[in-house]
């Protein structure tokens, strides 16, 4: 087949995009957006499933099958979509609060069950949304409108839950470095499995400017180390564990794990040795 | 005797429902009318169980109000059946002969003059075959022969179960047979008044609501279900776990009910028909999902198995009072589709008219089925299964229609607008739950709002002129009629015989389609009425209600009989409820 040279501007809309300037998310879209070029996926072959959050209207910029679905869902319904039609990549979108608060519950659950799904994690470390209120990865004793005298719990910590979950790609970028983030984005559509990229990506608007400063100051590039692994399961776990540096790059990948989708191949694979159906007609010999 | 009601009461361990299960499958296999109910009280194991089964040569359309013969291991298991279990006056009871209860404190009223009879089941087991668990296939064999149960379908129906996997249990659960019927003829010769003299006719089936949905699902060409474990739904879950992966489809047994209905939301999205079931507390939790469906306009097929509410109410009972919700929960104005089976065969339909409905007019729709008609077994004929064909089918693009143009949600006549699936080229969109314009694009504009209310809304009435969802019973031209709706429906039918037995002239209406109301189809079957009487199992009158403030069509004198549900209806509680509305003195 000829392949179709397709540069980024062919996965733009023409859908207005509502993010403050000076949003990290556009740095993330921009990252997709050459990610899935360099890769030529054909938009047609491409969904994109966000939930809700200022981030979740990702959906919406790119040329794909997009769904901006409903708060702290889009991991289920990117599954079941996966499920039926394999053939599509399947990005998954959302900020902090939607997958790792509200939709915690299916982060843990798309982990254990592996479909082959690339979830991109805008973490701001708030919610943009709707205007400033605590998020899971807020750190401690942040002041913010839900917090007036500072956040007393403590954040979770998404990458170590993944670990130790048994995720296979696990990666953080920047929203700041486009290019870096790119190259983690397209690996994480290569990787068969479910790939996590957790993606800071600064709110100006209710965290401020200096967040980029702080990402700046405190990002240390794991493959600028020379000796990071990441099959390293140990390695891993330890820079999922720093405390005043933040690991970006990819810190966790294997290879080999049975998707999914295979699961379900498999399946139905053993249900046929057992029992073939011609015609569903058949199945009422089941009730005699 | 033409038919008979058998009841068989025993703790978990008893065999009880495996007892039922057979007289049921051999009353099928004789072409004989079988209807079995079980009832569980709430222990997982070792709890008391019940089976109910009414043998018949003619239909029957439910349980059976009162038991002719009863069968226990003990009394105190039965005790605790007094609720459900109604005896009739001059049954027979028939009893552990090891029993300790005394005959004065057997807990059956004086005056129903029931005739006890011990029966040495468990010493028959233990000493005859030194298998003591072979007591319920005792049991099966004094039945058989008191009642004139067809004994070599009894034991076909055993052979298969056991035959080709455990030979050894077969041989002694048939030996146990014939040593209960060999006890009836050598201690029992003169018998009992209730022997069925009934001819059958060609060999039925036998299955239960849940799995005849099931059924239906994959006739109608089901690829995706998604579900959470919930009493009474599960078995819908267990059954195309097991079978729709033979078919290519696949089943996934989710982390929760949010994530159960949002799969098959995304499935269908890329093409699936999907579907996904639960009961009350677990459609409380779908709303969410329900809600998109019908924003983003997904085919959706959506099984409530109605159990006693609210809340976790009473898991292994049945009730109808999740109209309401069906009807009017998620937040917004949403539409929907709510469908209810009536019966076990009904099951098989609705679940196809549902896909139909799902994937022709985009939107999610309801099955609400309950406990009752979900759990029972019936014996069912093959030929009503595929009566009625439908052809489901989703209104794609056209090639010309594809491209830079698209426009998924566009303006159309009936509402429907074509769906390009993830995958066809040119088809790129974009869709949410937000309120959009026909490209899917977001807006807050509430004129947009508006003009997408009326494209959703448009698809109701055509629905509700679609074909063949009201059936009438009884006196056609009947100037009093019984209004019904899903499991209602066999005891409502029963007491319309009743009641013109007795010569009044009734008939019963019982809509499959609840919502959006076929109209048209009511106004015809009330054409004439006069008087008309709801009958339900919701203790607020729900459907009396939902009729009272979504019809027009219903006469001024228009009463409500409902309850809170549990126990099922029963025959004589309608039947009286049929009298005391008709209007004219009814003869007692």
């Amino acid at each position: 087949m000829e392949k179709v040279k397709l540069t980024a501007k062919d996965y733009k809309t023409k859908i207005p995009i509502v993010w403050c300037p000076g949003c990290g998310d556009f740095g993330v879209l921009a990252a997709i957006h050459q990610a899935v070029a360099d890769l030529a996926i054909p938009p047609e072959k491409l969904g994109v499933v966000s939930g809700i959050g200022c981030s979740s209207r990702i959906a919406g910029y790119i040329n794909a099958y997009g769904f901006n679905s409903i708060h702290g869902r889009p991991l289920p319904i990117a599954t079941g979509a996966k499920v039926a039609n394999p053939e599509l990549t399947m990005l998954v979108a959302g900020g902090d609060g939607d997958g790792y608060s509200i939709g915690m519950g299916h982060f843990v659950h798309a982990i254990r069950r592996n479909p082959d799904l690339t979830y991109i994690v805008m973490d701001n470390r708030i919610y943009g949304l709707t205007k400033g209120q605590v998020s899971p990865t807020t750190p401690e004793g942040d002041v913010t409108k839900t917090t007036p005298s500072g956040n007393p719990e403590r954040p979770l910590n998404p990458l170590a839950l993944a670990l130790e979950l048994g995720a296979t790609y696990i990666a953080q970028g920047f929203s700041g470095n486009v290019k870096h983030l790119k190259e983690l984005i397209k690996k994480g559509i290569e990787h068969k499995g479910f790939s996590l990229i957790n993606v800071l990506s600064p709110c100006v608007t209710f965290r401020g400017k200096q967040e980029y400063d702080y990402v700046r100051q405190h990002g240390v590039y794991l493959d600028e180390l020379g000796d990071y692994d990441p099959s390293d399961w140990n390695k891993a776990h330890e820079a999922t564990q720093w405390r005043d540096k933040l690991p970006i790059g990819v810190i966790y990948h294997v290879h080999g794990r049975k998707t999914l989708g295979d699961e379900i191949a498999e399946v139905q694979a053993k249900a046929r040795a057992k029992k073939v159906y011609k015609d569903v007609r058949e199945l009422i010999d089941t009730f005699r | 005797m033409e038919e008979v009601v058998l009841a068989i009461a025993g703790s978990g361990g008893d065999g009880v429902i495996t007892a039922g299960d057979f007289i049921t499958k051999s009353a099928a296999r004789k072409g004989l009318h079988a209807f079995m109910l079980k009832s569980y009280g709430p222990q997982i194991r070792g709890g008391e169980s019940s089976a109910r089964i009414r043998v018949s040569a003619r239909p029957v359309y439910s349980q059976g109000d009162f038991v002719d013969v009863l069968a226990v291991f003990s009394w105190k298991d039965f005790n605790r059946f007094i609720d459900e279990i109604e005896l009739r006056e001059g049954a027979v009871a028939l009893y552990d002969a090891s029993d300790p209860t005394p005959l004065e404190a057997v807990p059956i009223p004086k005056e129903k003059n029931v005739r006890l009879i011990p029966v040495p089941f468990k010493k028959l087991a233990s000493e005859e075959l030194k298998v003591p668990l072979a007591k319920n296939m005792v049991l099966l064999g004094v039945l058989a022969e008191l009642l004139n149960l067809p004994a070599d379908a009894l034991k076909d129906a055993v052979m298969q179960k056991f035959g080709k996997k455990r030979p050894e249990a077969a041989e002694i659960n048939i030996k146990a047979i014939d040593l209960g019927s060999a006890w009836v003829r050598e201690n029992l010769p003169e018998g009992i008044p209730y022997r069925l003299q009934a001819e059958g006719g060609e060999p039925k089936l036998v299955m239960t609501g849940n799995d005849a949905l099931a059924f239906g699902a994959i006739k109608a060409g089901i690829n995706f279900y998604a579900g959470y474990p919930i009493t009474p739904a599960s078995p819908i879950l267990e059954f195309l776990a097991r079978e729709l992966p033979r078919f290519g489809g696949a089943v996934i047994q989710t982390e929760d009910e949010l994530a159960a209905v949002t799969m098959a939301v995304g499935a269908s999205w890329a093409g699936a028909r999907a579907m996904t079931a639960s009961s009350g507390p677990g459609i409380s939790l779908k709303q969410e999902g329900i809600g998109l469906a019908a924003m983003a306009e997904i085919p959706l097929v959506v099984v409530n198995v109605q159990r006693a509410g609210p809340s976790t109410g009473i898991p292994s009972k049945t009730e109808q009072a999740d109209l309401f919700q069906a009807i009017g929960g998620t937040h917004g104005d949403s539409p929907r589709v709510v469908l209810a089976p009536a019966d076990v065969e009904d099951n098989f339909q609705v679940a196809v008219e549902a896909f139909y409905l799902a994937e022709k007019y985009q939107l999610p729709v309801y099955i609400l089925s309950d406990q009752f008609v979900g759990e029972r077994s019936e014996t069912v004929d093959e030929a009503v299964l595929f009566a009625r064909e439908r052809e489901i089918k989703r209104k794609l693009p056209a090639p010309e229609e594809l491209g830079e143009d698209y426009a998924r949600y566009k303006l159309t006549e009936d509402g429907v607008s074509p769906m390009a699936l993830p995958g066809m080229k040119g088809g790129q969109h974009y869709i949410s739950g937000l309120e959009h314009n026909e490209k899917g694009w977001p807006t807050s504009s509430g004129t947009l709002h508006q003009v997408m209310s009326e494209k959703r809304a448009k698809k109701l009435p055509l629905i509700a002129e679609e074909s063949g969802f009201v059936r009438v019973y009884g006196d056609e031209d009947a100037k009093f009629a019984v209004l019904a709706w899903g499991s209602s429906k066999g005891a409502v039918r029963e007491a319309v015989e009743a009641a013109r037995k007795k010569g009044l002239k009734v008939k019963a209406i019982v809509p499959q389609l609840i919502f959006p109301l076929p109209e048209k189809a009511l106004d015809a079957a009330l054409k004439g009425v006069e008087r008309a009487l709801v009958v339900e199992l919701s203790f607020s009158a729900q459907f009396y209600r939902f009729l009272r403030a979504f019809y027009d069509g219903l006469p001024k004198a228009t009463y409500s009989y409902a309850r809170a549900g549990g126990n099922p209806l029963q025959v004589q509680e309608v039947l009286k409820a049929i009298e005391a509305h008709y209007g004219e003195k009814v003869e007692a």
